[in-house]
């Protein structure tokens, strides 16, 4: 296997590490958070933060510390960070690995940004079929309440903030921040008209931040090492490594740490040592179910934000997905729509009505009764729901499957009706 | 009883001071309804939640409705959650769902008579490098095979939890 560049899976990659408080500490964990609350005032940490060009990597890839500056000040209100831990797309599986194995990164992370954005009450959001996760994490949280960083007055800097972990329970959509925000509420998981952003209006009404779990995991790299350090990781304006969850049909599915701009074809063939059983490959979805496919001639590019972008896709929770020559993408297709007709949260009627109109169509191909206008009729339906609806989910469900039709419409055929 | 117990209040009251409101303890206070009544939320709680959290009954039960997590109906004491979704469904998720149907006489969505299985088709359980997947209560077993299934299930008939 090529070598990973190690900031976020160090101590994980350790065979001894145990990923308790106290071995995070021997290998110099909050040291960066110390440094935070004795020396440096919340704005400078926003700086730092700006500086080192983090972009979020839920999926969305907005500058970490641009959305922290939307925060307003003196409102009177208070502020609240939520960390996003509700990882559900279909293929991403980093989250979960930083919170089972070394939870104290990111919430180290976290803590710092709660102090940069003046935050006194962070809750995390974990999805709800994640039990033992869950379990484990509150025992990481008690353990810091207990070690005195959490609470009042951490590392005697007079700041205080309290920590709250709150479950789901079983919906996707709730990883869209507004919809996240609605369920903390205790309401139905539905996303919110937009504008007012979350850092206007937010939980409770109040000014919000949403970040991703292995976003703020980069925060203590950046503290301790410094902005530059970390921009001179990744390619320009894709700054540092990130986590790379693979599955599908390859030797060694897992996730793997790679600087930003390391390409598809390595991340296959070097990390993930192919694809599996010798076969070829035919297809990849590179970034969770919600992005485009990229077909056996794409891999050459670089896997970061933008270069996907380019390609006409998109990185988002960075879920390579690997699919060999014998893969019926009709079956591909139909799976992505049948998760997003389930997880469709109703509000929107071309999104509700969309996928299940969707499922339907590809169904019928699946049982060899599709025909020409009917293939027409399904880019034509998932059109329709691409940028009709309230948040990405209707792109996201739609965009994809054009995209199945128009990169492999001889896979649609094979199913004519005869 | 409809109504928590002293110790399930405790925890209760101490949910309430991490939220602005009681509404939104709404979630955690759900999952505990479940925990005290084996796995599900009875008749009859729904209006109790409603109460405790200081908002309607309509309300509770829109959130019950449309969380996958919240059952109105017993389910097993054993509940498997099988993974169908992309990549687990193209790694044989779809065959193993099928293997648990033939083997426990049972459709997604029942619960085996004698109260001891429920079948679940669940969407991605974020564990897809160890494709296919299942979740049997808290518990996940990975890259499952029809001996190790076969093997639980026995495990099951012989200890019922």
């Amino acid at each position: 296997m090529a070598k990973e560049k190690l900031l976020l899976l160090k101590n994980i990659r350790e065979a001894n590490y145990k990923g308790d408080l106290d071995s995070y500490r021997k290998t110099g964990g909050f040291t960066a958070l110390e440094k935070v609350l004795s020396a440096m005032k919340p704005e400078e940490v926003v700086e730092a933060v700006k500086d080192s060009g983090l972009r979020g990597r839920g999926g969305a890839g907005f500058p970490t510390g641009v959305k922290w500056g939307f925060m307003p000040k003196g409102t009177g209100k208070p502020a609240y960070l939520v960390c996003n831990a509700d990882e559900a797309e279909p293929g991403t599986f980093k989250d979960h690995l930083l919170i089972n194995e070394d939870p104290f990164l990111f919430l180290e992370g976290m803590i710092m940004g709660c102090y940069a954005i003046a935050c006194h009450h962070g809750y995390i959001y974990i999805r709800g079929e994640s039990i033992k996760s869950a379990e484990h994490l509150q025992r990481a949280i008690d353990s810091l309440y207990k070690e005195g960083l959490l609470g009042k007055n951490i590392f005697n800097s007079g700041y205080d903030l309290e920590m709250t972990l709150h479950r789901g329970a079983g919906a996707y959509i709730c990883g869209e921040e507004t919809a996240l925000l609605e369920s903390l509420e205790g309401k139905r998981g539905q996303p919110r008209v937009k504008p007012p952003f979350p850092a206007v209006s937010g939980y409770n009404a109040c000014p919000t931040t949403v970040n991703n779990v292995e976003t703020l995991a980069n925060l203590p790299f950046i503290i301790n090492e410094g902005a530059e350090a970390f921009k001179a990781l990744g390619t320009p304006n894709n700054s540092g490594t990130h986590l790379v969850s693979i599955s599908g049909h390859i030797n060694q599915p897992g996730v793997y740490e790679v600087e930003m701009g390391v390409t598809i074809r390595e991340l296959i063939d070097d990390y993930a040592e192919g694809v599996r059983d010798g076969k070829k490959l035919k297809a990849l979805i590179p970034g969770g179910a919600s992005s485009n496919v990229l077909t056996a001639d794409e891999i050459d590019i670089p896997y970061d934000f933008d270069s996907l972008m380019k390609a006409g896709t998109m990185m988002g929770s960075a879920a390579l997905m690997v699919f060999d020559e014998d893969t019926d993408i009709v079956e591909l297709a139909y799976r992505t729509i049948r998760f997003f007709n389930h997880e469709s949260c109703g509000q929107c009627t071309p999104c509700r009505e969309g996928t299940n109109w969707l499922k339907h169509m590809i169904r019928d191909f699946m049982d060899d009764n599709g025909n020409g206008p009917m293939l027409e009729r399904v880019d034509r339906v998932a059109e329709g729901m691409i940028g009709t609806t309230l948040c990405p989910f209707g792109d996201a469900a739609g965009a994809p499957i054009r995209i199945f039709v128009a990169k492999y419409a001889a896979d649609f055929r094979n199913h004519f009706a005869q | 009883m409809t109504k928590f117990d002293k110790k399930t209040m405790t925890e209760v009251r101490a949910l309430f001071k991490r939220y602005a409101v009681k509404v939104h303890a709404l979630l955690p206070v759900l999952h505990l309804v479940q925990r005290e009544n084996g796995g599900y939320i009875p008749e009859g709680w729904a209006h109790y939640v409603a109460e405790l959290c200081q908002t309607t009954v309509n309300h509770v039960r829109g959130v019950i409705t449309f969380y996958n997590m919240f059952r109105t109906e017993p389910p097993g004491k054993y509940h498997i959650m099988v993974c169908t979704s992309v990549p687990c469904g193209l790694c044989g998720g779809d065959k193993v769902l099928e293997h648990l149907e033939h083997r426990l006489n049972l459709a997604p969505g029942q619960t085996s008579k004698d109260g001891l299985f429920s079948l679940e088709e669940v969407q991605c359980l974020a564990a897809c490098d160890k494709a296919p997947l299942i979740q049997i209560n808290a518990e996940v077993h990975e890259r499952v095979t029809y001996d190790q299934i076969d093997a639980l299930i026995e495990e099951a008939y012989r200890k019922p939890a």
